[in-house]
């Protein structure tokens, strides 16, 4: 235990680990977790993020250490992040998790996401643009190979090249897809235990609503240290932008 | 009949009679005293007259002065018989005890008091007072106060109240700063505090007494002040007016408590509670008489929780001194059996603003919202009680757990120190169920219980996910359209294919004749044939020289038309002829060249000068073409 607890301490305090070294780390982390040391794993987790060593693994296992310790805003924050590095179910169920503790509960408006982010949101972007990439290719030198083959020996290579576009022109525009939201979304989540959304970027203007750790916002626009953030209901505001982190 | 008494009062009574007679015939005695000298403008002071052996009808005059009001009047006598070797003597002794207030401060006189006798008056000496403003320190009230006091009526009463200690159902009496209104100090309401040097959250008692010295027969309303700066807790309201008899700077009143209330602090400073007001009504039937009355200001001084000793998160609301422990029904149970866990913290202090820390457990256990059960109780005054909070406990998997041991901070007043207090921790080991439905204990939590599930291990969805086990450290990497590689790789089949593209564009126009040359190479062959045809003229054959002939002029029209006239008729070689804007002449002239070697080869008569002829007409056929 002691022995273990050095380890943790050496690790903490280098400026870089070896994979061993981090691997070691992560480890620790999950103890502590296991020990329901959530701060110990938390610190852990943290500095693995720090010294570059990422992924949605860690990711994952420091948004549920936080969620376990109750720290909704840190929780929900690297679970988002965790998904957007990977779709994977345990994240999901997390995140409900998460989503039933949280305070906020908007109301009307759009329930769900619009059909772009849905489609981003179902579709994995590194296979679809390696498929693209593929197709793309394949069927452009398969219409050069077929300009080569002598006539009566050119079906098979007009057919595949066809085919390979085909596939191309779908995927492609996923990949856009991909594209335009990852250019367009900007979305952040709620840290502070409560901030406050006002009508304007200043702290004298009229406070429209509140939010609370844990609620996921989108960034519009900046101004200052304001931060104009949108609701899925459509619900505006500027608020202080210490209060958020953005995904 | 009955007889009643006993020798030995009989005998006393005979004594006392014997003695009257000689009484008269002793020493008159006549002073007066002052138990101070040294008062405050709102002091009282006592003046004791003292007459001895006063013959019957004597009459004591009190001292008249417009320097001092008297508040209280009494009287008492005594009489002691003294036995010695002559005639037995009695000393009868009358003490007047007037309760006196100065009206205005510096050195006063006390004229002194008179009796008046039939053959004599006697005069006490007149006392000097020095008087100050506001209170003096009586430097005898210690001294005082520990001895009943033989002038006050009811200093042999028992003290009201089940238990001599129970000073909070004591109103105040000789105390001190208890000032008696100088003008109403007939009637007069009075709010006091048991403390006024506090801690944010210490309990302040605040008690509205009436003093009086009238009948008092209702009390038709009693307006309380705001209390800004208080929460506040009812802890005594009388329905029915109860008086007790009460000294109060030595002067005898019935008090009447109208409420008792506790105050706590919600901040620090120094908060004052307003005056209440109160209107009572004196006196009975035709004689009664509607009285206001409004009491005294009070300032508390509170003083901030201090920080040293504070432990992190201390909410300030946890004043007092508390105890608190957690018990569980049970802590073997199987999977789906509820347990109850009763979190109990008794003590004093706010009961109803007191923050308990929430039972917390693993992520395995599911806690439901406690239920909160609150038992107020007020032991001499003090607010405390007991609030037991009753959670029910769920495992969701088979296994032993812990639920951590809570601990609560708070600040004794008393002590002037942060103090804790602890529960044990609590492990809970859930087994298989056995399939049995567990038995109803009508618990609150019996609605869950009687959703447990019947079978044996079931495990139920929901709760956290596991840790990941092993990770995979990768950093965030790049989407794949913003990776170097993707442009180049994305372009680089449409480059190709454009590429080929153009070289076998390039290739079909490198390959492909231009006219010019078209028409030049025809113009070549035309020559060619012509000069081919030039040496059949002489010994050739005919059919060879003309259709050498022939070809010549057809190759040249084709190289000049720009289109292929061999298999034309001779009406379609006209047509193309004219859409060339060849002169008519010139037109002429190739149809008849053409009609004469047509004609040779098919009629070989002509000979000699006729294959020069055509020579020489295709030349000049030819020739106007030439420079074009």
């Amino acid at each position: 235990m002691i022995a273990g607890l050095v380890v943790v301490a050496a690790l903490l305090s280098q400026t870089y680990y070896t994979p061993e070294e981090a691997k070691a780390l992560f480890a620790q982390g999950n103890d502590a977790y296991s020990r329901e040391d959530y701060a110990a794993a938390q610190d852990a987790y943290r500095k693995l993020l720090d010294h570059g060593y990422g992924g949605p693994d860690v990711l994952f296992n420091l948004g549920t250490a936080s969620l376990a310790k109750g720290e909704l805003g840190e929780a929900v924050l690297a679970l988002e992040r965790a998904r957007r590095l990977s779709h994977a179910e345990d994240i999901e169920a997390n995140l409900a998790v998460a989503r039933s503790k949280q305070i906020d509960q908007v109301v009307g408006g759009v329930a769900e996401d619009p059909f772009l982010q849905r489609v981003v949101a179902a579709t994995p972007a590194k296979e679809i643009g390696w498929t693209f990439l593929a197709s793309w290719c394949a069927g452009f030198l398969l219409v050069i190979v077929h300009r080569f083959l002598p006539r009566g020996r050119r079906a098979w290579a007009a057919a595949l090249a066809a085919f390979s576009l085909v596939v191309a022109v779908p995927t492609g525009a996923l990949l856009a897809a991909h594209a335009y939201a990852e250019a367009t979304e900007d979305e952040a989540v709620v840290l502070a235990k409560m901030i406050k959304a006002r009508d304007l970027p200043k702290d004298s203007a009229k406070v429209s609503f509140e939010l609370h750790a844990g609620s996921k916002v989108r960034v519009l626009d900046e101004s200052g240290g304001f931060v104009k953030i949108r609701l899925p209901n459509g619900l505006e505001g500027w608020t202080e932008r210490e209060g958020l982190s953005r995904i | 009949m009955r007889r009643t008494g006993s020798p030995g009062a009989r005998a006393l009574c005979a004594v006392l009679l014997l003695a009257s007679g000689v009484a008269a015939a002793a020493d008159v005695e006549f002073y007066q005293a002052v138990d101070r000298n040294e008062i405050g403008t709102e002091d009282t002071f006592r003046l004791t007259i003292v007459s001895t052996n006063a013959p019957d009808g004597a009459q004591i005059k009190l001292p008249g002065s417009d320097d001092f009001e008297i508040l209280s009047r009494s009287q008492s006598t005594e009489m002691s018989v003294q036995m010695g070797m002559g005639p037995a003597s009695i000393r009868r002794t009358q003490k007047t005890v007037l309760i006196l207030r100065a009206t205005r401060t510096g050195s006063l006189t006390l004229p002194g008091a008179s009796l008046v006798t039939d053959r004599k008056t006697y005069r006490a000496d007149p006392i000097t007072l020095r008087v100050r403003a506001g209170h003096v320190k009586d430097p005898n009230a210690n001294a005082r106060a520990q001895r009943p006091d033989p002038l006050d009526p009811f200093h042999n009463f028992p003290p009201s109240g089940s238990t001599s200690d129970d000073d909070e159902e004591e109103p105040p009496s000789r105390s001190a700063d208890m000032d008696i209104p100088r003008n109403d100090s007939d009637l007069f309401l009075r709010a006091i505090v048991d403390h006024t040097d506090v801690y944010v959250g210490e309990q302040v008692t605040m008690t509205l007494w009436i003093f009086s010295r009238v009948d008092l027969s209702e009390v038709t309303a009693l307006n309380l002040p705001k209390l800004d700066g208080f929460w506040s807790e009812d802890i005594d309201s009388p329905t029915q007016l109860a008086g007790e008899q009460k000294v109060i700077n030595g002067i005898p009143y019935r008090a009447y408590m109208l409420k008792r209330r506790a105050l706590y602090p919600v901040k620090p400073g120094t908060v004052t509670v307003d005056a209440a007001e109160v209107d009572v009504i004196t006196g009975f039937l035709f004689a009664n008489r509607r009285v206001h009355r409004k009491s005294n200001e009070i300032e508390v001084k509170v003083k901030p929780l201090p920080s040293q000793g504070r432990p992190p998160g201390f909410n300030s609301n946890n004043v007092g001194s508390w105890r608190v422990s957690a018990e569980a029904t049970q802590t073997e149970v199987e999977l789906g059996q509820p347990v109850t866990v009763r979190v109990t913290l008794e003590g004093k202090g706010n009961l109803r603003n007191v923050a308990l820390p929430a039972l917390t457990g693993p992520s395995s256990v599911r806690i439901y919202d406690p239920t909160t059960t609150d038992t107020m109780a007020m032991p001499r005054g003090k607010i405390g009680g007991r609030r037991v909070q009753e959670y029910l406990v769920l495992a969701q998997q088979t296994g032993q757990f812990t639920l951590p041991a809570l601990t609560f901070n708070f600040f004794d007043p008393e002590t002037g120190h942060y103090e804790t207090s602890r529960t044990d921790p609590i492990t809970l080991t859930v087994r298989p169920g056995s399939g049995t439905p567990p038995p109803s204990t009508g618990s609150p939590g019996s609605a869950a219980q009687a959703q447990a599930p019947d079978a044996k291990n079931v495990l139920n969805a929901g709760g956290l996910r596991p840790l990941r086990y092993s990770a995979d450290f990768t950093a965030r990497q790049e989407p794949l359209w913003k990776r170097g590689f993707f442009a180049p790789a994305m372009a680089a089949p449409v480059v190709l294919w454009l590429g080929v593209l153009a070289v076998g564009f390039v290739r079909a126009r490198l390959s492909r004749e231009d006219e010019g040359s078209r028409t030049k190479k025809r113009a070549r062959e035309a020559r060619k044939r012509l000069a081919a045809a030039e040496q059949l003229k002489a010994a050739g054959s005919s059919d060879a020289f003309y259709g050498e002939v022939e070809k010549a002029l057809l190759h040249f029209l084709e190289a000049k038309l720009g289109v292929p006239v061999g298999g034309l008729t001779r009406e379609g070689l006209t047509e193309k002829l004219r859409a060339a804007r060849v002169p008519e002449e010139r037109q002429q002239r190739v149809l008849r060249v053409l009609s004469e070697c047509e004609r040779g080869r098919f009629a070989p008569g002509a000979e000699g000068a006729a294959r020069e002829q055509v020579l020489e007409d295709a030349e000049a056929a030819m020739e106007g073409w030439e420079g074009r």
